[in-house]
């Protein structure tokens, strides 16, 4: 584009600007109206909700800072509860396991049961020599 | 990320523009404003999370795809209405009744402004006014785009989903059709 094209353009620029600025009250009112909406509804990034808002003076914020209900206490105690009862479950179970894994270790001994390389298995004899100490 | 300043700055700035961008191509001022609430709306909802700079791209591409929204509505609208008024009876009670006897323009507005006592300049401007907006719309959209939001080249492609030589080509026409017409009313710029 020539430069004089390009000053042309300009002209009706600034001509379309002195236009806007003779716009309604009644129109600028609508589109503040309409700025202010769109405002409000803008999209908050995904950081956004990581990001902890600063504390109001006076006040704490965050969900242990606040006293909790006999709800809220009863909604942290039984998940804690739950898993200490898992994990002494399956610590039992596993006890149990190894003495029943014992128990007929000691049957097929004293039934004389157990494969002749049993015995000159060296880990099975140290077995032996652990379980009588 | 815009802050949200940044966004109702953005908008503070575009928002007259956006109007008239609207009225040139729907000619109703309540259309107009519709079509812009709509285009703020939707770029603060989907992109509101972009950074400032990208914003005015953005906003022209949405503004333009509302207005063409807009009449598409207005084509299944105007199908619907003409079909329903073909089953209409005897309309000669409403034949007399002439919208333009009762019209009267709204205060403020360009019809109201171009009586008499309008100083020169104003109908100058008016005059501009009215030749920018009976540019082709391709037209229009490119050079408002280039010209009055100061996109560049890349940036109104973007927005106008086209080319970058139509952008161009589009504005070169659009300059040379509106020196045309305004030489054609006694306006030289």
């Amino acid at each position: 584009m020539s430069a004089k094209e390009r000053y042309f353009a300009y002209q009706i620029k600034h001509a379309l600007d002195e236009n806007t600025e003779r716009l309604s009250s009644n129109t600028m009112e609508r589109l503040a109206s309409a700025r202010k909406i769109a405002v409000s509804r803008k999209k908050k990034s995904f950081a956004y909700f990581f990001i902890r808002r600063p504390a109001m003076a006076g006040q704490k914020r965050g969900f242990f800072n606040q006293p909790l209900t006999l709800l809220g206490r009863l909604g942290v105690a039984a998940p804690l509860l739950a898993g200490a009862l898992l994990f002494i479950g399956l610590y039992q179970f596993e006890q149990e396991q190894r003495l029943y894994e014992m128990a007929e270790i000691d049957v097929a001994v004293l039934s004389d049961d157990l494969p002749i390389s049993a015995y000159v298995d060296k880990g099975f004899n140290a077995y032996l020599a652990g379980r009588e100490e | 990320m815009a802050t949200d300043k940044e966004l109702s700055d953005f908008l503070e700035n575009v928002e007259r523009r956006a109007f008239k961008h609207a009225i040139f191509a729907v000619r109703k001022e309540e259309s107009a404003l519709d079509i812009v609430q709509d285009a703020m709306i939707k770029l603060a909802e989907k992109y509101g999370d972009k950074p400032a700079a990208e914003l005015p791209p953005l906003f022209q591409r949405i503004l333009q795809n509302a207005i063409l929204d807009y009449f598409r509505r207005e084509k299944v609208r105007s199908t619907w209405v003409s079909l329903f008024s073909s089953l209409e009876g005897d309309k000669s009670a409403h034949d007399d009744f002439d919208l333009l006897e009762s019209f009267s323009a709204e205060e403020g507005s360009e019809a109201a402004e171009s009586s008499a006592d309008k100083l020169e300049r104003q109908q100058v401007l008016a005059i501009i006014d009215e030749e920018v907006q009976k540019l082709p719309a391709r037209q229009r959209q490119a050079f408002l785009m280039r010209y009055w939001e100061e996109l560049d080249v890349a940036e109104t492609a973007i927005a106008m989903g086209c080319s970058e030589g139509s952008v161009k080509t589009h504005c070169s026409r659009a300059t040379h059709t509106l020196a045309a017409a305004l030489k054609a009313r006694g306006i030289f710029l």
